[in-house]
C-alpha cells in the first residue's frame, strides 16, 4: 500500500467550481499552457474528454489511462468519480501542488471538506461565473440554489465570457477577476483563503501569494475622502472592487492597477452589501499577516 | 418429454384466466395452463409425467425484481449483517438488533464464532438504535483481531487498532479537520474513500467477490425470483464486472435470468460523447448468453441517494434547510436522454425526490415535443417523492414507475420527525395512485437498499406498515392482486421479458414461484412470512430448504 513516501510535504489543493459550461475547462486549457505554472503542478479533471491538451505538451509514453504527463513537468488525471483514488495515486508522485476541477454540479465547500485528505490540505475555492449565462441560471428551478452556492462559497471568482455581457455585475464583495485581468492565473495559483496557510505551512511558498480583504461600509463617506485614501494605499494592491454610499449618491469602485474610477451607480438596485473588496499581494518572506490595508485610514472607521 | 404440473391454485396473472389448477410444460415451455381435462389433446400420442409434488402448493409466476445490483451485493454480503430491521438470508434469518447492547452481544458472538486473526467485518450499524460506535466499543470486543463496521448507509466506517494496522493507516498520518476521526476509528465522506482504498485487498480479493456473487445467488433463490434486473452494469468496472457475471450467473445451477442495463454514463466516461453511447451499448448486444442478456435499455442518473436525503425536493425542501444534490447536470441529462430517446431506446432513470422527478418529466416533455414515441417504456426508478400532479403526468407522457416502496418501511417514520415533515414523509412511493392512473408500476429492492424478498416488498405496498408499526398514507396501499402484479407481469413489462415471463401462459417460459400460501387470499400481514417452497426456472425445479 502506498502510503505517500514520495512526498512528506502536504500539497496544497486550489478548487476551479462553477456550474457546466461556465468556464472551468477553457480556464485550466489555458492555464495549463502558462509559463508560469511551476513544474510539479497536478491538475484533477473530471474527464478527460473536455480537457483539451496541445498534443504536443503531452509526454509520449505518459498516458497510463488515469495520468497524462506534460513536458512542461505538470500532469494531469482525472478523477472518474473518486477522488480518494486520485489523492491516493498523486501521494505515490513527486508534485507540489494540485488545481481540482470541480463537477459542474458539486457544491465547492463540500469539496474543500475532502480536500482535508491525508497528504493534502485546502487552499482556496475559485469559482468560475458565467457573465453571459449567470443571472439566468441563478434563477433556473432546478440549478438556481446550487449556481448561487457555488459563487457564495468561493474565496475568488474569476467571470468568464466578459465579452459577450460587458456590464454583467455580480452584486457580491467576493473579490473578482476576469480575463482581462494581467496577471489572472498568477492570482488563481497564488490564492490563499484567509486562515488556510497554517495547514501546509511545511510546504514552500510556490509563488507570490494573494489575497483579499472585505471592508464593509457602515455609514456614508464623502467622495474626496474615499478618493484621497484609496490614493495613498500602498502598490501591492492589485485590485479593489465595490460601492460606497457618498453625500452624491451610491458610487461604483473601481481600481485597476493604478487607473481609479469612482463613479455614480447607473442601476437603479441599491447593492444588496455597500463595502470595498481590495485584492493585494502579500510577500511571502515577510509575516503573511501584515497586509497593506492594516495602516488604512478607513479601517479604523470599520467595525 | 411433458410434464403436467399439478397444483392447489395457481395464479396465472393473465387477465383472461387468472385462475387454474394444472400447468403443462415441455422442455422450457408453457404448452398449457388451465385444467388437466383440457389438456388432453397435448397428451395423447405424447410421453408425459405428472408432477404432483406442488399439489399442495400455490404456483404463481416467478418473482421478478427489476432493479438490484449484484456487483455491490457481492461485495457486501461476505460481510456479517448485525442490522435494526429483519433480513432473511439464505443462511439464516437475521433477527432486529435494536439496541446498543444487543449489538454488542452480537459482535462478540460472532468474534468468538471467527477463527483466530480472521478480519470480523460487519454491516448495518445505525446510530439511531445501535448507539455512538468507536474504537472503545470495538475494542471491548477484541483488540487483537481487526473488526471493521459498516454504516447501514455505506457511507461510513469504524475500525479498531487491529484493522487499522492491517490496512496500514497510520495514525501519525491523520490530522485533524479530516473526515477521520482517528481517535474514534471512524471514517466518512472521503475518509471513507481513503480506508476503503486500504480495505480493498480484502473486500474485493477475486476469490471474496466471487463468494459474494454465489451468495447473492443464493439470496437471488431464496427471494422466490426467477427474472432480475441488474440495473446499473458496470457501475465498478466494466470488463471485470461483466466476466465475473458471466462466470458465476451462467450456468445449469443458476435458477433466474439476468437482463443487464448499462450504467449510460459510465459507457462514454473518458472522453466518449454521449451520442456516441447507443452505438456503444448496441455493441454490447454480442455478448448476450442464455441467463445474461443486454437490450436497449440504458440507465441514466438524476438526483442523489434516498438514504442520505440527498434527493432534490420542491419547495418547502428540507425542515433544516439543506438542499439535495444533482448526479449530472440537467443539461446533461438532458443530452444523454436525448441520445438514447432519438436512438429508440427505453431509458430508465433514478430519481429520488420530487424536483428529480420535476426535472426528468421536463426533459421527457421536451423528448416527446422533438420526436413523439409511443410505448417507449420510460421508467421512473426509486420514485421516492412525488406530489399528485405528477402522477398525471408520468401518464400522459406515456411512461412507467417502478419503486423503492421499502423506502416507506425503514425510513418514512425518521424522515417525517427530521427530514420533510410527516405529509411528504406519509407518501412516499405514491404508488396507489399510480395504479389507480392506469400506468405500468413495479416495486423493487434495489437490494443491498432493501432486502431482495419481494414478498417482504408485496407486504409493504399493502399494507404501508412502516417499522414503527404506523400505517403511512393508507389510500396508497396496493392490492394483493395489484401488489402481485408489481411483482411479476409488471416488473417483467419494465426490463423487456414480459414477452417471455412474468405471467403463466401457453408460451412463455415455465418459471414459478411455489407457496405454502395464497398470496391473493392470505391476510395481508402475514404476506412476508409466507413460506417459498421452491422456483421453477425454464421448467426444472430448484427447491428451497
Amino acid at each position: 500500500m502506498s502510503t505517500g513516501s514520495a512526498s512528506s510535504r502536504i500539497k496544497p489543493i486550489t478548487l476551479i467550481g462553477g456550474y457546466l459550461g461556465a468556464g472551468k475547462t477553457t480556464l485550466i486549457n489555458r492555464l495549463l499552457s502558462q509559463p508560469e505554472v511551476p513544474a510539479g503542478t497536478a491538475v484533477l479533471v473530471n474527464d478527460f474528454g473536455d480537457i483539451n491538451v496541445d498534443e504536443s505538451l503531452i509526454r509520449s509514453d505518459s498516458h497510463n489511462g488515469t495520468i497524462i504527463g506534460l513536458s512542461n513537468g505538470c500532469i494531469c488525471c482525472s478523477i472518474s468519480d473518486d477522488l480518494s483514488q486520485a489523492l491516493d495515486q498523486l501521494n505515490t508522485l513527486p508534485i507540489a501542488q494540485v488545481i481540482l476541477e470541480t463537477s459542474g454540479v458539486a457544491e465547492p465547500a463540500r469539496v474543500w471538506q475532502h480536500c482535508h485528505y491525508p497528504g493534502f490540505s485546502p487552499k482556496a475555492i475559485v469559482a468560475v461565473v458565467d457573465a453571459a449565462n449567470y443571472h439566468q441560471r441563478s434563477q433556473d428551478k432546478y440549478v438556481g440554489p446550487l449556481v448561487k452556492s457555488q459563487t457564495a462559497q468561493a474565496d475568488l471568482l474569476v467571470v468568464s465570457k466578459i465579452e459577450l455581457n460587458s456590464c454583467f455585475q455580480l452584486d457580491s464583495l467576493t473579490p473578482q477577476l476576469t480575463n482581462r485581468d494581467t496577471k489572472l492565473f498568477e492570482t488563481i495559483l497564488g490564492w490563499q483563503r484567509n486562515g488556510a496557510q497554517g495547514a501546509y505551512e511545511s510546504s514552500a511558498p510556490l509563488l507570490p501569494i494573494f489575497s483579499a480583504q472585505t471592508w464593509y461600509q457602515d455609514s456614508p463617506i464623502s467622495r474626496d475622502s474615499i478618493e484621497a485614501s484609496l490614493t495613498a494605499l500602498d502598490s501591492s494592491v492589485q485590485r479593489i472592487k465595490g460601492w460606497i454610499e457618498t453625500e452624491a449618491g451610491v458610487m461604483q469602485v473601481d481600481k485597476v492597477g493604478s487607473s481609479l474610477s469612482i463613479k455614480p451607480l447607473k442601476h437603479h438596485t441599491k447593492p444588496r452589501v455597500l463595502g470595498l473588496v481590495f485584492i493585494f499581494h502579500v510577500d511571502p518572506n515577510t509575516d503573511s499577516q501584515n497586509n497593506p490595508l492594516t495602516g488604512w485610514a478607513l479601517a479604523k472607521t470599520a467595525s | 418429454m411433458l410434464t403436467l404440473f399439478k397444483a392447489q391454485s395457481i395464479i396465472t396473472m393473465n387477465p383472461s384466466m387468472p385462475r387454474a389448477s394444472a400447468v403443462l410444460v415441455r422442455d422450457d415451455m408453457i404448452l398449457e395452463v388451465g385444467e388437466p381435462e383440457h389438456m388432453q389433446p397435448w397428451l395423447e400420442d405424447q410421453e408425459y409425467t405428472v408432477d404432483e409434488q406442488f399439489a399442495d402448493k400455490i404456483i404463481c409466476p416467478g418473482f421478478i425484481d427489476p432493479h438490484l445490483h449484484p456487483s455491490m451485493a457481492a461485495v457486501l454480503l461476505p460481510m456479517e449483517f448485525i442490522t435494526a430491521m429483519r433480513w432473511k438470508l439464505p443462511w439464516g434469518d437475521i433477527e432486529p438488533v435494536t439496541t446498543a447492547e444487543a449489538f454488542d452481544d452480537r459482535m462478540q458472538a460472532l468474534n468468538q464464532a471467527k477463527a483466530p486473526g480472521e478480519p470480523l467485518f460487519i454491516w448495518g450499524y445505525h446510530q439511531l438504535w445501535h448507539g455512538r460506535m468507536g474504537k472503545t466499543r470495538l475494542h471491548q470486543v477484541s483488540e487483537k483481531r481487526p473488526i471493521i463496521v459498516w454504516h447501514r448507509s455505506f457511507h461510513e466506517l469504524y475500525m479498531n487498532d487491529a484493522a487499522m494496522s492491517m490496512a496500514g493507516i497510520d495514525p501519525a498520518q491523520i490530522r485533524p479537520g479530516m473526515q477521520i476521526d482517528i481517535e474514534q476509528g471512524h471514517f466518512f465522506e472521503v475518509g471513507l474513500g481513503f480506508a476503503i482504498n486500504r480495505l480493498n485487498p480484502w473486500i474485493l480479493a477475486p476469490e471474496r467477490y466471487a463468494t459474494g456473487l454465489q451468495r447473492l445467488k443464493q439470496v437471488v433463490h431464496h427471494g422466490g425470483h426467477t427474472s432480475i434486473g441488474d440495473l446499473a452494469t458496470g457501475l465498478f468496472n466494466f470488463d471485470t464486472e461483466a466476466q465475473a457475471l458471466a462466470e458465476q450467473l451462467e450456468g445449469d445451477d443458476v435458477p433466474f435470468r439476468t437482463r443487464l442495463v448499462v450504467h449510460g454514463t459510465r459507457l462514454t466516461q473518458g472522453g466518449r460523447k454521449p451520442e456516441e453511447g447507443p452505438a456503444m451499448a448496441e455493441a454490447l448486444l454480442s455478448h448476450n448468453s442464455h441467463r445474461l442478456s443486454f437490450a436497449r435499455h440504458i440507465k441514466l442518473f438524476s438526483d442523489g441517494a434516498f438514504f442520505s436525503q440527498l434527493a432534490q425536493m420542491q419547495e418547502p425542501g428540507y425542515i433544516d434547510g439543506h438542499h439535495g444534490e444533482w448526479l449530472a447536470a440537467p443539461e446533461e441529462l438532458e443530452r444523454h436522454i436525448r441520445a438514447y430517446w432519438q436512438a429508440g431506446y427505453q431509458i430508465h432513470v433514478h430519481v429520488t425526490g420530487d424536483l428529480g422527478l420535476e426535472l426528468t418529466l421536463d426533459i421527457l416533455q421536451k423528448m416527446q415535443d422533438e420526436k413523439p414515441r409511443f410505448n417507449h417504456g420510460f421508467t421512473f426508478e426509486h420514485f421516492g417523492f412525488s406530489t399528485p400532479e405528477q402522477i398525471r403526468r408520468i401518464k400522459a407522457l406515456g411512461a412507467q414507475v417502478s419503486a423503492n416502496v421499502y423506502y416507506l418501511h425503514e425510513l418514512s417514520d425518521s424522515y417525517a420527525k427530521s427530514g420533510i415533515g410527516y405529509e411528504r414523509a406519509s407518501q412516499m412511493a405514491r404508488i396507489g395512485s399510480c395504479f389507480a392512473a392506469g400506468i405500468n408500476t413495479t416495486i423493487h429492492s434495489d437490494f443491498t437498499m432493501a432486502p431482495a424478498e419481494p414478498l417482504n416488498s408485496m407486504w409493504v405496498a399493502v399494507t404501508r406498515q412502516n417499522h414503527a408499526g404506523d400505517v403511512m398514507g393508507s389510500t396508497e396501499r396496493l392490492t394483493q392482486q395489484q401488489a402481485l402484479e408489481a411483482i411479476t407481469i409488471n416488473a417483467a413489462h419494465t426490463i423487456g421479458l414480459a414477452d417471455i415471463t412474468g405471467s403463466l401462459r401457453a408460451g412463455k417460459r415455465a418459471d414459478f414461484t411455489v407457496l405454502n400460501q395464497d398470496p391473493l387470499t392470505c391476510d395481508p400481514s402475514t404476506l412476508r412470512d409466507i413460506e417459498i417452497a421452491a422456483t421453477v426456472f425454464e421448467g426444472r425445479v430448484f427447491p428451497i430448504e
